[in-house]
């Protein structure tokens, strides 16, 4: 077995070259073998340690946190943010080439030229952001 | 009295874990307890303890006590079967180790060993990414979308009951999630393993503790299964590898097994 292979990194897995403490607390307090022939020393704080990392109870203060949490997200249908550029151009790939060509088979070459001069209509309004952007960015500089 | 004698027997002995007698420490290993303790290997037969000397009326457990058993047994375990101690086992003397530990069962530690032999333990941790996971309980289940709309932009006063009935709701969906989900991961994770272990992650943004016991041929294909997993799961959830480490999760049942 390779080290290099071990040390490979991989940016989606978190691989750490050695436990932290957490981990560490979690093996070797909980688990490994248990022989009845010892005496354990006394141990520091160990005790307390433990039932902390083991405390999970679903409480009225979870359920609260859980409730805030959902509240708080931003669903895709509710997002209520202006938009901006990149979200108009995102939102134009799906509806022009093939929606074009859909609506030409369908109902003839004039559906055809309202569905493209929809499209060009978009387009205009993109360019028209872009050089709005472009010149109020000139006027500053001037 | 012979000088050194006194201090051996007076000395408690700290145990690591159980190793088979051929074992070579690793050359930058060190122990718990007072800096400089003497490290080494008390031998019984086939089988060894790795043991350190501690004072019996000092208290172990600092970061560091904790830091140095977990490494020395994971640097053993690269190369050599191990059975780790749980933390803080501790015998009177170095001849307590022989007579109370090794000799009574040096048949079913040697047995032990044996079936370890090429193996180590690898833990994976699988984390929830919250956001993502409440998104997917709110736009798949109706009945929490419904209430969850009901109680926008309400005073939170006025809705107390309602708020910890949603709350109960979301908590009980992503707990359904949660043991789907770790179904899938070890099952998925058992194709390289020869036994696994798991339980549910202590933690509310938790999925699954798992614990395998890899061959060492398998070393490199679970690594890369396991980061396809984690490439898949991005962004829904965050998954951490630790290994190769001591069996621990193993180890009781390798003894009763044998």
């Amino acid at each position: 077995m390779s080290t290099a292979a071990l040390a490979r990194r991989n940016p989606y897995l978190e691989r750490p070259s050695s436990s932290s403490l957490a981990d560490v607390v979690d093996l070797i307090l909980d688990k490994g073998l248990v022989i009845d022939a010892y005496v354990r020393v006394s141990l520091l704080g160990i005790e307390l340690l433990t039932i902390d990392a083991r405390i999970v109870i679903a409480s009225v203060d979870t359920y609260l946190r859980f409730a805030e949490a959902v509240g708080r997200l931003s669903l895709d249908r509710e997002r209520s943010q202006p938009r901006t550029l990149p979200d108009l151009l995102e939102d134009m790939k799906p509806a022009t080439p093939p929606k074009v060509a859909r609506h030409v088979l369908q109902r003839g070459k004039e559906a055809g030229k309202e569905a493209v001069s929809k499209v060009e209509e978009g387009v205009h309004k993109v360019e028209q952001r872009l050089r709005g952007g472009g010149e109020s960015g000139k006027t500053e500089d001037s | 009295m012979i000088p050194g004698t006194a201090a051996t027997l007076s000395g408690a002995a700290y145990v690591y874990g159980i190793v088979p007698a051929r074992t070579v420490l690793p050359a930058d290993a060190s122990g718990v307890g007072e800096p400089g303790a003497d490290l080494g290997l008390v031998r019984h037969g086939p089988v060894a303890a790795v043991v350190s000397a501690v004072s019996a009326d000092g208290a172990l457990g600092t970061r560091r006590d904790l830091l140095r058993h977990s490494r020395l047994l994971d640097a053993i375990a690269r190369t050599t079967p191990v059975l780790p101690l749980r933390f803080g086992a501790v015998l009177a003397d170095r001849r307590a180790v022989v007579d109370e530990l090794l000799a009574p069962r040096q048949a079913r530690f040697a047995a032990a060993l044996a079936a370890l032999e090429g193996r180590a333990q690898f833990t994976v941790k699988a984390r929830y990414v919250e956001e993502t996971v409440l998104r997917e309980v709110v736009e798949r289940e109706p009945l929490i979308a419904e209430l969850r709309e009901r109680l926008r932009g309400q005073p939170a006063e006025a809705t107390w009951y309602e708020r910890i009935q949603l709350g109960e709701l979301v908590a009980g969906a992503v707990a359904r999630r949660r043991e789907a989900d770790s179904a899938a991961l070890v099952g998925e994770l058992g194709r390289w393993a020869s036994a696994v272990t798991w339980r549910p992650a202590a933690t509310e943004d938790g999925v699954v503790d798992a614990a395998l016991l890899v061959e060492r041929a398998a070393w490199p294909s679970l690594e890369r299964g396991v980061e396809g997993i984690a490439e898949r799961q991005a962004g829904r959830m965050r998954l951490r590898l630790l290994g190769p480490l001591a069996p621990y999760d193993f180890s009781n049942e390798l003894m009763e097994e044998n």
